[in-house]
C-alpha cells in the first residue's frame, strides 16, 4: 500500500495519439482507458464493464480494435492510438459516424465509440465486409439499446460510400 | 376530452436521426463520468458481506482517521427512508440495524483517490449477527420464516385478489379448460453504461446539486430533501448524457442518495463510479416470477375465462414491488377479449437485491405464460396459433372488465402483417426437421394515467421559448436516456409550428431550467410530454398568427403558415418571413415563454377497486411477431433465424426510432427467453458481469424486421402512442411456441437454455423408451 | 468495489533469456503476454502480482516458422495470427477453428497462444470480485481451504476452458519450456495436471517459448458448445483428428477442453482403429467421453450437460471428418 495521496512510480510514457505524439508521466499500472480518459482528457472512450467484456472501451492500437480497459498504457510506447475523437476531421463526421447517426446505429450511445472504431478497424483491413464479417467483427462490443440491427446497417451504409473519408 | 385532430406529418417518412445524434458518434456525449470531476473525491461504498443480519457493531473510526479520507458516512447520517411509493417506503441509503441483502450499502467513504477510498472501506469495523436467510419466494413464505420486515406477515409485501366477470361460468361453459405452471428467472436490465453520481455541496451558500444516471430526476430531487433534510430550492438535479435505463434508474437508488451526503459531510464535490458488479447489485430489475394459468376456451377459440396465480420472488425491499404485482394482474387484461378473470398475486421479500421496474414493467412474465397456454389449446382443438388470437380481438373504443380504456386497436392489422411477412400460411407445419415457427402478441401502456404523487399538477408541462434570434427552445423534464424522447419533443414542436427541425433546441431535465417531469417509465413521455409539447406550440403559434396578423393587417383566422412563411390564405401575395414575425411578436411583449400542458382525465385512470390505478392509460401499444427457429438436438442449442415484428404505435412520429424501439425490445426479450438469468449463489450473485450474464451478441442476433402499424389515437400526440416496451413480451413465447414447434416439445421455465432443451429431450427419450418397452410387456 | 490495479512494476525485456532471469530474480512476478485473462484476473483481485515480465517485446516468440520436420508456433504467436495464417488453416484446421472461436475479434488481437496455453482454470467461485470472495468465504484456489463446489474433496475442481489446447493435443504438439537451466520440451499433454489450484506442471518461472506440430497431421477439427456467438469460454470444446482408410477409421484422436481441470486426449481410442464409423462406435465413443469428462457445478449451466454436451459434439464432429475423408 503506498502512502494516501501519494503518487505511484511512474514513468514518461511516449506514444502517438491521434496522429499527435505526446509524452506523459503514467503509474505503470495504470490501464490504457484511464489513461486516456484522466491524463488525455479523451472520455469518449467508454467504460461499461469491470475488466475485457463489454467494448465499451474499444480503441485503435496501431490500427487494431483492441478493449483499452485490459491493456496497460505504459505497454502502448511508441504506438499509435486512435480513439473516437479522432474520426471527425475538418468538420466532417467520418462515414461510419454519418452512417451511425443517420441509420440511428445509436440510442443512448454509451456503446457507439466502441462500437464504431471496431467498425473501423474492420474496415481498413476489409473494405467490403459481408454481413457475417460485420457480425463477427462487432461481437465484442456489447449493446443494451439497438439489437444490433441498425448497428449493422449503419456499417452497411458506411460501405457503400467508401469515398467518404 | 378533446379529441386531437390529426396533423398531416411532414417529416421525411423515413424518420430523422437524434438531434444529440452528432454528440453520440463522435464521442463528445458527456455521461455522469464524462462531467469535470478534477477536483472531485473518490466515493466508495461498504456493501453487506450476508444475505441477512443484524448489525452489532459499525466502527469508521479507523477509516475516518486515514489520512486522505474527507467524509465517511454511515445509516445514522440518514434515519429517512426512501422509495417509491408513499405507502411503501421501507429503506433506508445504508442499512439501520439490519441487512438484509448481500452487497445492501452499510457505510460509505470519500476520499483523494481511489487507492485511499478502497483502503478506508477496508478499515471498516464491522460485526453481523446472522439472521436465517431467504433466497426463494417458497423458503421465505414457509411458516414459521423469520420476517425480513417485522409488520409484514408471511414475508408478503402485498397480496392481490381480483376478480372480475363470472369466471366459474366461463370456466364450466368452455369445451377446453388447461392449467400450466410457467417459470421465469430474474433478469436485470444490464443497461451498457455502470451506475455512476456526482455530487456537489458548496458549504457557503448550502447548495446541492447532483448529476445522475436518473431517468427521474423529479423524484431523486424529492428524496434528496428528504433525506438530507435540505429546502428542495437548494438542491438542484441535472441529467447528463445518460446510457441506457429500461428501468434501472427509474427510482431512486441508493448510491445517489449516499454520493449526496456523502458530498455535504465533505463540503465538496464527490464522485461515485459504481463497478459493473455494483450495477448488477443495485438491480431493481424484473423479479423471478412463478405463473400458475388457467384459461378456458370454446371450441372455436374463444376465452371464456382465466385464472392466474403471480408468485413473485421481490428482493429485500418495497421498491416498485406493489406496482409490479398490480401490473402483473392488470395487464392480462387489454390486449384480448376475456369475459371473465381471476387473478391471484403475491409478491414476496426475499434476501435478495430488490426488484424494480423493468421494460415491460409487470407484464412480461404473466404475458409469457398466457401466449404459451393460448397455443397449446389452440393446438389442442386443432386451431391455428393466429386463428385463436383473432377470435379473441377487442374493439375499440371499449372499456376492459378491470376498467381500462382502449381507444385504439390495431392488434388485427399486426396479426395480418407478420403473418403474411413471414409467410405464415405457407411455410407453418412445412418446415424441414429441427425448425420452427411460433408466434405471440402483446401490449403495453403508453403512460400510467394516474401519477404516482397526487399533486393536482398536470400530468406534463413544457415550455417553449422563443427570443429575437428566432431560435426555439423546448424545455422538458423528460430525461432522454438514450429513446430518443429530445427528438420527438423536437419533432412535435416543429410540426406543429411548421417550422424546420433544425430551428429548435431541446434543453432536458435540468431542475434549475426545466418544467418538472414525471420521469422516463411506463412509456409515458411520447404520449404525455408529446401533447404537452404539441400544446405549447399551438399557443406560441397562436401568438405568431397574430402577430402575422396585425403586420398584414389580416385577422388571424386567415393567416397561414407553410414552410416558414406566414401569408394569408386567399392566395394574395402579401406573406412575413419567419424572423419578422417574430420582430413583430416581441414588439411589446420582449421574450416569449408560453408552456403547455398534459393531463391524463379522471375516466381514463383506472376502476374503483384497490390498485385499480395500475394498467390505466390513455392507450395501450399493440404487438404480434413471428419467430423462426433452428434447433441443434445434439447440443440443445436453439438459433433464432429471424423475426418479424408489428407493432401499433397509433401514429410513427419518428419511424426512424420507431423502429429502433421496436427491434431494441424484440431483442431484448430474446436476451430473457435465451440466455440472461441472475443465479444466485448463498445470496451472492453468481452473474454480475458480461462473462455470467448473457446478452446476446452481434454474432448470433438475428434480422428484426419491423412492421409499423398506425391505428391513429383519437387522444395521442399526432395520434401516437408508445412504441418500445409493448414488443418485448411477445417474443419469449413466441419462441417457446416455435420450440414446441419445430421439436414437439413445451418448455415452461425462461431462459430456454440449452441445457434445458437438453433435459427436455433427454426425459422425452426415456418416456418413448419406458413406453415402447411397456408394450412390448403387454 | 475497486476494479484497478495495485501498485506494479512492469519489465520489458527482449530476449527469452532475460525474461526467465527477471522472473527468477523475482518471486512472485508473473509473465504477462496479451493480458487478456491476467489483467482481468488482477483487476479481480484473484491473482496478486507487483512485478509483470512483459513477454511481447521478445521477437523470438513471435513467429510461425516451417522447417522440413515441423511447424514452430512461438508462443507469443497472437490468437488472430494464428486464425488467420493461410498454412494453419489449411492444414491444422482444428487449431484454426479454435484460434477463431475464443473470446471475441478484439481479445484475439493481442491474446496469445502462450497465454491460452497457460490460462487459469475457472470457477464461479473463483472468478468473482475481492468482496465477493471474501463475503462468500474465500475458497480452496484461493486464500481459503475449503472447495465449495466438492466441499468433501481436497482439490479445487475449476475448469480449464482454453480453445487452443485441445486442437494442439490431437495434432501432437510438443511445446518448448525456457527455464534458468536451459530449454526442455515435452509433449503437450504433459503441460497439464488434473489440478484446478496447479494445473500447470511448470515450475515457478519457467516460459513457454514455442509449439511444434508435426507437418502431417490427419484431417482434424475443433466445435464448442457455449451460450452465445462470441465472448464466452467453452461449456465443453471438442478437438478430433481423424484419419480414415477406406470405410474404416485409421487413427482417431479425440481431445476435449472446459469439462476438466485440464485439456486432455481422451484415453482409449485405439481399438477404434480398422472399424468403420456405424452406430455402434459412435455410441462406444459416447461412452468413452461420458465417462472420462468429470464436469462439476464451475458453471451456470449444470454439470451434466456439459457432459452430454462434450459427448454429442465428439460424435458429430468424428462423423463430419468422415465424412469429409470419404468424400
Ligand atoms: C471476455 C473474455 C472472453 C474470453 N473468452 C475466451 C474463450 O472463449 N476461450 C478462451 O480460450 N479464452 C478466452 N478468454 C481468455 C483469453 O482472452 C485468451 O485465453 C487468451 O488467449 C489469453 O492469452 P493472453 O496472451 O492474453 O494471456 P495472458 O493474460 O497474458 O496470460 C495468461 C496466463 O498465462 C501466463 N503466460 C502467458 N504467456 C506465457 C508463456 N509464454 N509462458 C508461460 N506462461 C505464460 C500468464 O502469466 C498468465 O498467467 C476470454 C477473455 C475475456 C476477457
Ligand atoms: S472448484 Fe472449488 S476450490 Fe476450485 S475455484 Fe471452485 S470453489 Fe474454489
Ligand atoms: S470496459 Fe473494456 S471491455 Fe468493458
Ligand atoms: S446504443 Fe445504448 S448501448 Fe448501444
Amino acid at each position: 500500500m503506498h502512502a494516501p495521496g501519494s503518487q505511484p512510480k511512474k514513468r514518461l510514457l511516449r506514444l502517438r495519439l491521434n496522429g499527435r505524439w505526446r509524452e506523459d508521466a503514467v503509474a505503470e499500472r495504470e490501464l490504457l482507458v484511464d489513461y486516456l480518459r484522466e491524463v488525455a482528457h479523451l472520455t469518449g472512450v467508454k467504460s461499461g464493464c469491470d475488466g475485457g467484456e463489454c467494448g465499451a472501451c474499444t480503441v485503435l492500437i496501431d490500427g487494431e480494435a483492441v478493449p483499452s480497459c485490459i491493456t496497460l498504457a505504459v505497454r502502448c510506447e511508441g504506438r499509435h492510438i486512435e480513439t473516437i475523437e479522432s474520426l471527425a476531421t475538418q468538420g466532417r463526421l467520418s462515414r461510419l459516424q454519418r452512417a451511425f447517426h443517420e441509420k440511428l446505429g445509436t440510442q443512448c450511445g454509451f456503446c457507439t465509440p466502441g462500437m464504431i472504431m471496431a467498425a473501423a478497424a474492420l474496415l481498413r483491413h476489409n473494405a467490403t465486409p459481408t454481413e457475417s464479417e460485420i457480425r463477427v467483427a462487432l461481437s465484442g462490443n456489447l449493446c443494451r439499446c439497438t439489437g444490433y440491427v441498425k448497428i449493422i446497417e449503419s456499417v452497411q451504409a458506411a460501405v457503400e460510400k467508401p469515398h467518404d473519408c | 376530452m378533446i379529441a386531437d385532430p390529426m396533423i398531416d406529418s411532414r417529416i421525411s417518412r423515413p424518420g430523422v436521426p437524434l438531434i444529440d445524434g452528432v454528440e453520440k458518434v463522435t464521442g463528445r456525449a458527456r455521461y455522469t463520468v464524462d462531467l469535470d470531476h478534477a477536483d472531485a473525491l473518490v466515493g466508495r461504498i461498504l456493501r453487506s458481506p450476508v444475505g441477512h443480519g443484524e448489525i452489532i457493531r459499525l466502527d469508521v473510526s479507523k477509516a475516518r482517521a486515514l489520512d486522505g479520507v474527507v467524509a465517511v458516512a454511515t445509516g445514522d447520517d440518514c434515519p429517512f427512508t426512501y422509495g417509491v411509493l408513499p405507502v411503501a417506503m421501507n429503506e433506508y441509503p445504508m442499512a439501520r440495524e439490519r441487512v438484509r441483502y448481500c452487497g445492501e450499502p452499510i457505510a460509505a467513504v470519500a476520499a483523494i483517490d481511489a487507492e485511499t477510498a478502497d483502503r478506508a472501506i477496508s478499515l471498516i469495523e464491522l460485526e453481523l449477527r446472522r439472521l436465517p436467510a431467504y433466497y426463494t419466494s417458497q423458503e421465505a413464505r414457509a411458516p414459521g420464516a423469520t420476517l425480513l420486515h417485522d409488520n409484514k406477515l408471511g414475508n408478503l409485501e402485498r397480496e392481490v385478489h381480483h376478480e372480475f366477470g363470472n369466471w366459474q361460468d366461463g370456466f364450466a361453459t368452455a369445451d377446453l379448460v388447461r392449467e400450466e405452471k410457467f417459470s421465469c428467472a430474474e433478469v436485470n436490465h444490464a443497461q451498457i453504461e455502470p451506475h455512476a453520481c456526482l455530487a456537489d455541496y458548496d458549504p457557503i451558500t448550502a447548495r446541492l446539486t447532483v448529476q445522475s444516471v436518473s431517468q427521474v430526476g423529479y423524484y431523486l430531487h424529492l428524496m434528496l430533501a428528504r433525506c438530507l433534510e435540505m429546502d428542495s430550492s437548494r438542491i438542484r438535479v441535472v441529467k447528463p448524457f445518460v446510457g441506457g435505463g429500461f428501468g434501472a434508474r427509474v427510482e431512486v437508488l441508493n448510491f445517489e442518495i449516499i454520493t449526496a451526503l456523502l458530498a455535504r459531510a465533505a463540503a465538496g464535490k464527490v464522485l461515485m463510479q459504481l463497478s459493473r458488479e455494483e450495477t448488477f447489485l443495485t438491480h431493481r430489475a424484473r423479479p423471478q416470477s412463478d405463473m400458475t394459468l388457467r384459461i378456458g376456451m370454446r371450441r372455436d377459440g374463444k376465452i371464456t375465462a382465466c385464472s392466474c396465480e403471480v408468485v413473485q420472488r421481490g428482493g429485500a425491499y418495497a421498491g416498485y414491488g406493489i406496482v409490479t404485482i398490480l401490473y402483473a394482474g392488470a395487464l392480462l387484461q387489454g390486449l384480448y377479449d376475456i369475459p371473465a378473470i381471476k387473478y391471484d398475486g403475491y409478491r414476496v421479500y426475499t434476501n435478495l437485491p430488490p426488484c424494480g421496474a423493468m421494460r415491460g414493467h409487470g407484464s412480461v412474465d404473466t404475458r409469457h405464460a398466457f401466449e404459451c397456454l393460448l397455443d397449446r389449446m389452440a393446438r389442442d382443438l386443432g386451431l391455428d396459433p393466429f386463428a385463436v388470437r383473432r377470435a379473441n380481438l377487442l374493439h375499440a373504443p371499449t372499456r376492459t372488465l378491470n376498467d381500462l380504456m382502449v381507444n385504439s386497436y390495431g392488434l388485427a392489422e399486426c396479426l395480418d402483417r407478420v403473418e403474411r411477412a413471414s409467410g405464415w400460411r405457407d411455410r407453418i407445419g412445412k418446415l424441414p426437421a429441427g425448425k420452427g415457427l411460433g408466434m405471440a402478441c402483446s401490449h403495453y401502456v403508453s403512460g400510467a394515467a394516474k401519477p404516482i404523487h397526487w399533486t393536482g399538477e398536470p400530468h406534463a408541462i413544457v415550455n417553449v421559448r422563443l427570443d429575437f434570434d428566432g431560435g426555439i427552445t423546448a424545455l422538458t423534464g423528460a430525461a432522454d436516456i438514450g429513446q430518443g424522447s429530445s427528438t420527438m419533443v423536437a419533432i412535435s414542436v416543429a410540426e406543429t409550428l411548421g417550422v424546420a427541425l433544425d430551428r429548435i433546441r431541446v434543453i432536458a431535465a435540468d431542475s434549475a431550467v426545466t418544467p418538472k417531469d414525471n420521469g422516463a417509465y411506463s412509456s409515458r413521455i411520447t404520449f404525455m410530454v408529446g401533447n404537452a409539447a404539441i400544446d405549447a406550440a399551438r399557443k406560441l403559434k397562436a401568438i405568431l398568427v397574430d402577430a402575422a396578423a396585425r403586420k398584414l393587417e389580416a385577422r388571424p383566422d386567415d393567416i397561414e403558415v407553410v414552410g416558414e412563411v406566414f401569408r394569408i390564405d386567399s392566395g394574395q401575395q402579401a406573406s412575413l418571413p419567419f424572423a419578422e414575425v417574430v420582430k413583430a411578436a416581441l414588439v411589446d411583449r420582449g421574450a416569449i415563454t408560453v408552456s403547455g400542458t398534459f393531463t391524463c382525465p379522471p375516466e381514463s385512470q383506472g376502476g374503483r377497486h384497490k390498485g385499480g390505478a395500475v394498467g390505466s392509460t390513455m392507450g395501450f401499444s399493440y404487438a404480434a411477431q413471428v419467430v423462426e427457429v433452428s434447433i441443434d438436438d445434439a447440443t440443445g442449442v436453439v438459433s433464432v433465424d429471424k423475426v418479424w415484428a408489428a407493432l401499433d404505435c397509433g401514429h410513427a412520429i419518428n419511424p426512424l426510432a420507431v423502429e429502433g424501439q421496436i427491434q431494441g425490445s424484440v431483442w431484448m426479450g430474446m436476451g430473457q427467453a435465451m440466455c440472461e438469468e441472475t443465479r444466485y449463489l448463498d445470496g451472492l450473485p453468481g452473474h454480475a458481469s458480461f462473462l455470467e450474464y448473457r446478452m446476446p451478441t452481434a454474432a448470433e442476433s438475428p434480422p428484426i424486421e419491423v412492421q409499423i402499424v398506425e391505428s391513429h389515437d383519437p387522444f395521442g400526440p399526432f395520434g401516437a402512442k408508445e412504441a418500445s416496451e409493448g414488443a418485448l413480451a411477445g417474443f419469449p413465447p413466441a419462441l417457446v411456441n416455435a420450440i414446441a414447434n419445430a421439436i414437439d416439445i413445451d418448455i415452461d421455465e425462461l431462459p430456454v437454455t440449452p441445457d434445458r432443451i437438453m433435459d427436455a429431450l433427454i426425459q422425452r427419450r426415456r418416456q418413448a423408451r419406458l413406453t415402447s418397452t411397456l408394450k412390448v410387456a403387454s | 468495489m475497486s476494479t484497478s490495479l495495485g501498485e506494479l512494476r512492469l519489465v520489458q525485456p527482449s530476449t527469452v533469456k532475460e525474461a526467465v532471469a527477471a522472473r527468477f530474480e523475482h518471486p512472485g512476478s508473473r509473465f504477462i503476454a496479451g493480458g487478456t485473462d491476467l489483467i482481468v484476473n488482477m483487476r479481480r483481485g484473484i491473482i496478486r502480482s507487483d512485478l509483470l515480465v512483459d513477454l511481447s517485446g521478445i521477437d523470438e516468440l513471435t513467429e510461425i516458422t516451417t522447417d522440413g520436420l515441423d511447424v514452430t508456433i512461438g508462443a507469443g504467436v497472437t490468437l488472430a495470427a494464428l486464425a488467420h495464417n493461410s498454412e494453419i488453416a489449411g492444414r491444422y484446421r482444428a487449431l484454426a477453428q479454435a484460434a477463431e472461436a475464443i473470446a471475441a475479434p478484439g481479445h484475439r488481437v493481442i491474446g496469445t497462444v502462450g497465454g491460452n496455453l497457460c490460462l487459469d482454470t475457472r470457477c464461479i467461485y473463483y472468478n468473482q470480485s475481492e468482496w465477493w470472495r471474501s463475503a462468500h468465504a474465500y475458497c480452496l484456489k484461493n486464500r481459503g481451504d475449503v472447495c465449495h463446489v466438492a466441499p468433501q474433496g481436497k482439490r479445487c475442481h475449476a475448469a480449464f476452458a482454453g480453445d487452443l489446447a485441445p486442437a494442439l493435443l490431437v495434432l501432437g504438439a510438443e511445446i518448448d519450456i525456457a527455464s534458468a537451466q536451459g530449454v526442455r520440451r515435452i509433449p503437450l499433454s504433459e503441460l497439464y495436471v488434473e489440478d484446478g489450484k496447479a494445473h500447470l506442471a511448470l515450475a515457478d518461472g519457467e516460459l513457454l517459448v514455442a509449439l511444434h506440430l508435426p507437418l502431417n497431421p490427419p484431417p482434424s477439427g475443433y466445435a464448442k458448445v457455449r451460450l452465445r456467438g462470441a465472448i464466452d469460454f467453452p461449456l465443453a470444446g471438442v478437438a478430433v483428428a481423424l484419419a480414415a482408410s477406406g470405410p474404416n477409421v485409421n487413427s482417431l484422436r479425440i481431445a476435449l477442453t472446459g469439462t476438466n481441470s485440464r485439456p486432455f486426449l481422451v484415453a482409449g481410442t485405439e481399438p477404434f482403429a480398422g472399424r468403420p464409423i456405424d452406430e455402434k462406435l459412435l455410441h462406444e465413443l459416447d461412452r468413452l467421453v461420458q465417462k472420462q469428462v468429470q464436469p462439476m457445478r464451475t458453471t451456470i449451466a449444470s454439470a451434466n450437460y456439459r457432459r452430454i454436451a462434450a459427448a454429442a459434439l465428439t460424435r458429430r464432429l468424428v462423423k463430419k471428418l468422415f465424412a469429409e475423408g470419404a468424400a
